[in-house]
């Protein structure tokens, strides 16, 4: 009975796989619903304010160089522009500085999916020895020596000092507003009914994406990802080689990461999703990334190595790169010069027509002397 | 069997017997006994280091790839040039912060009983001191591991390391210990108070031998500052006043808080004073409790007690002329003007010569061509 079932299940899978649209077996993309708000930190108008600061504010940082918005700056995508983030003075990252917009919807963060909330994300940022370096009671101490803050975290969240895990939690609340306008869209009004949003040229480019591409076998649902881990082969960055930083940083996150000295010293690569499982199966994987708002977020991968999304194009069109654990999703596509074309105009069809921009905050001006202590009790 | 517990037994009585003439080797030692008036001491005469550990850890003294951001080194606020502290009165700390207490000294790191103005660490163990400096937020904000992979980056380094531990790369604690083997080996060098004790009558003027009968007698510094570098190790209060500059700068006092945060002090938001040891053993009686400090070197480490706020010696001495300062464990001494500049003269002879080690320069960092062998 059940192996009837499954056989029924296996051969109908294999039918919709060979027919024309595959895309229907897979979720299909459109507009995306309201964020996820997390029942232990509800977004407030106040908390939203507050969360805007901080998230400009250098003094979340270990030297007062590296506020959040140093790497995610909204004029470049909200990622910092570059191939490689560009880390911690003194140090050098890794890995590409992703955008933030629409982080509100990955129930995991990072590129190998080491957090699992946006409020676990702050603070490993903020602190990571390559791109905040701060230290959280050294960045506590700082919020409560500006009075603004100080009155504004009372009024969000009644503690009588700011406290830095309140801050992350301000930041995610923050980021959770970060999100495409599906108004400004074109994919997403062709999908809720305008028809004329999409010229024909992304009308192929979408045909394409959902059958001879097949980009929707990973890239789907209103965000474009599956959020599922996938190697695609993306070679490695040569800072690798020829960085001494790069050199010092690779090694130093392979032992962040809880490997032996010999495994570290010994390692070649960025691992990925390696580093949660510690499953060799799962060497070089990466979280599918959203394709929303690729218009403004080149360069590409999550070690910034492809330049333009034509290039992202063609590295598909190969059937990816080089991997142990390449997925065998990817095949060669055999993409006319055309097609090619059609299907960069329908990714950038999943940007908003303007980028979402923001003015700098006012942020608290010079730290004050503390108060004279209220009571001896406290 | 039996064989094995005599063994054992025998090995026992050795350890004893050596433990007992060590004990008498120790009572036969000049420095102040039981039962004995404390006094001061010379300089003893120190075994030398390990040379390989201390040529190494003098690069990574003066080396500001040891902090976070490359911004400061162990020799920017412990600076050979200026008697091994920084000069100010409040120490600097790292890149936009403001340190709360002055940049001590580190001479005679080998004779310290306890590090740090709230003697929180063991003066036997340099190496942690300079982890807690390395690693601490305020000081040079640095994680280890990433300190031991930029090390590893400098060939010069790595070979140097090869040398001393062929089948080690360099790591994390031994990095701290090398560079606390450094710090162990730099000392006071002929100061004429040694030559003094060592029998050169001529070594001191009539009137710094009138300053050390004063010192032993009615000023009684001696009873903190005694042994060969001129401190008995022991917390004190002697009411230094509050450095205005800790509470008027909120960076200052956010370190000091912070501080006090990070040793789980209670009620640490309502200080507004340094309360020294306290924030360490939180027993109340050693709030404004300090290290004593030790007499060596005077002569270049100016300003002077833990947060720089009497910046002579004879501010030094006129605030224990009155007995210290509010709280103090001490009482006036009455010093006459002549009496006063005697001890200063003493003092003085407690000082060597300037102890100088020229930064030797920063290698640079290299690619590694067996990128995947290191």
């Amino acid at each position: 009975m059940k192996t009837t079932t499954r056989f029924t299940l296996a051969a109908g899978a294999m039918l919709l796989a060979l027919s024309a649209t595959a895309a229907e077996k897979y979720p299909a993309l459109g507009p995306l619903p309201p964020p996820p708000i997390p029942k232990d930190n509800p977004n407030t108008p106040a908390k939203v304010e507050l969360g805007k600061k901080l998230f400009w504010d250098n003094r979340l940082s270990g030297d007062g160089s590296m506020p959040c918005v140093s790497c995610h700056v909204p004029g470049l995508g909200w990622g910092d522009g570059g191939q490689i983030s560009r880390g911690y003075p003194g140090t050098k990252h890794w890995r590409n500085s992703q955008t933030v917009l629409n982080s509100a919807y990955y129930n995991k963060l990072f590129w190998e999916g080491s957090v699992t909330s946006l409020e676990a994300q702050a603070p490993a940022a903020a602190g990571g020895g390559v791109a905040g370096n701060g230290d959280d009671s050294v960045m506590e101490m700082r919020l409560r020596f500006l009075p603004e803050y100080v009155t504004e975290f009372n009024k969000v969240f009644g503690s009588e000092w700011p406290r830095v895990n309140d801050a992350w939690r301000a930041i995610a609340a923050y980021q959770r507003t970060l999100v495409s306008d599906a108004r400004k869209v074109p994919a997403d009004r062709y999908a809720t009914g305008d028809k004329k949003a999409l010229n024909d040229a992304q009308k192929r480019g979408m045909a394409l994406y959902n059958g001879k591409a097949n980009c929707i076998a990973c890239h789907n649902g209103p965000l474009a990802s599956n959020q599922q881990f996938y190697a695609t082969g993306v070679p490695d960055h040569p800072q690798f080689k020829e960085d001494p930083v790069g050199q010092v940083t690779h090694r130093w996150e392979w032992y962040q990461k809880g490997v032996t000295e010999k495994d570290y010293r010994n390692a070649t690569g960025d691992a990925g999703l390696y580093y949660i499982t510690m499953n060799p199966k799962d060497i070089g994987k990466w979280r599918v990334p959203s394709l929303r708002e690729l218009k403004y977020t080149a360069p590409y991968m999550h070690n910034g190595m492809l330049a333009t999304l034509g290039d992202v194009v063609e590295f598909y069109n190969r059937g990816g790169g080089d991997a142990q654990n390449k997925t065998k999703l990817l095949k060669p596509l055999k993409l006319s010069a055309q097609e090619k074309k059609d299907l960069v105009a329908f990714l950038e069809a999943l940007s908003m027509d303007e980028p979402l921009l923001q003015d700098d905050p006012k942020l608290p001006g010079d730290y004050q002397p503390l108060p004279a202590p209220t009571s001896a009790a406290k | 069997m039996k064989n094995q517990h005599r063994k054992r037994l025998a090995l026992t009585m050795g350890v004893m017997s050596v433990a007992a003439a060590v004990a008498l080797m120790a009572d036969s030692q000049p420095v102040y006994a039981q039962g004995n008036a404390p006094d001061l001491a010379a300089m003893p005469e120190s075994k030398p280091g390990n040379a390989t550990m201390i040529e190494l850890g003098k690069y990574f003294y003066f080396d500001n790839r040891l902090s976070g951001d490359w911004g400061v080194s162990c020799a920017s606020c412990h600076d050979p040039k200026k008697g091994w502290g920084d000069g100010q009165a409040l120490s600097a700390g790292y890149p936009s912060m403001e340190y709360f207490r002055n940049s001590p000294t580190i001479l005679n790191a080998k004779y310290q009983k306890r590090f740090l103005w709230d003697g929180r660490l063991d003066g036997s163990d340099a190496g942690t001191l300079v982890r807690d400096m390395i690693t601490e937020a305020h000081t040079m904000n640095m994680d280890g591991r990433l300190m031991q992979e930029r090390l590893k980056q400098v060939p010069e380094y790595d070979a140097l390391w090869k040398k001393w531990r062929p089948n080690d790369d360099i790591n994390g604690m031994r990095v701290f210990n090398v560079i606390g083997e450094f710090i162990r080996s730099q000392e006071t060098t002929n100061a004429p108070f040694d030559k003094f004790k060592k029998g050169d009558e001529s070594a001191l003027t009539a009137e710094q031998k009138d300053g050390y009968a004063l010192f032993k007698g009615k000023a009684n510094c001696v009873a903190c500052h005694n042994g060969p570098i001129g401190s008995d190790g022991n917390l004190h209060k002697t009411g230094v006043p509050e450095h205005p500059d800790v509470l008027k700068n909120p960076s200052r006092t956010i370190t000091m808080l912070r501080h006090y945060a990070t040793s789980g002090m209670p009620n640490y938001m309502n200080a507004r004073t340094d309360v020294g040891a306290y924030a360490i053993t939180k027993d109340k009686r050693d709030i404004g409790k300090f290290r004593t400090a030790q007499l060596r070197d005077l002569k270049y480490t100016a300003p002077y007690m833990h947060n720089g706020t009497l910046a002579t010696l004879d501010d030094v001495i006129d605030f224990y002329d009155k007995g210290g300062g509010a709280g103090s464990e001490l009482k006036a001494l009455n010093l006459s003007a002549s009496e006063k500049k005697a001890l200063k003269a003493f003092l003085i002879s407690l000082s060597g010569d300037q102890v100088e080690v020229k930064d030797p320069g920063q290698p640079d960092m290299q690619v590694w061509k067996t990128y995947g062998k290191n």
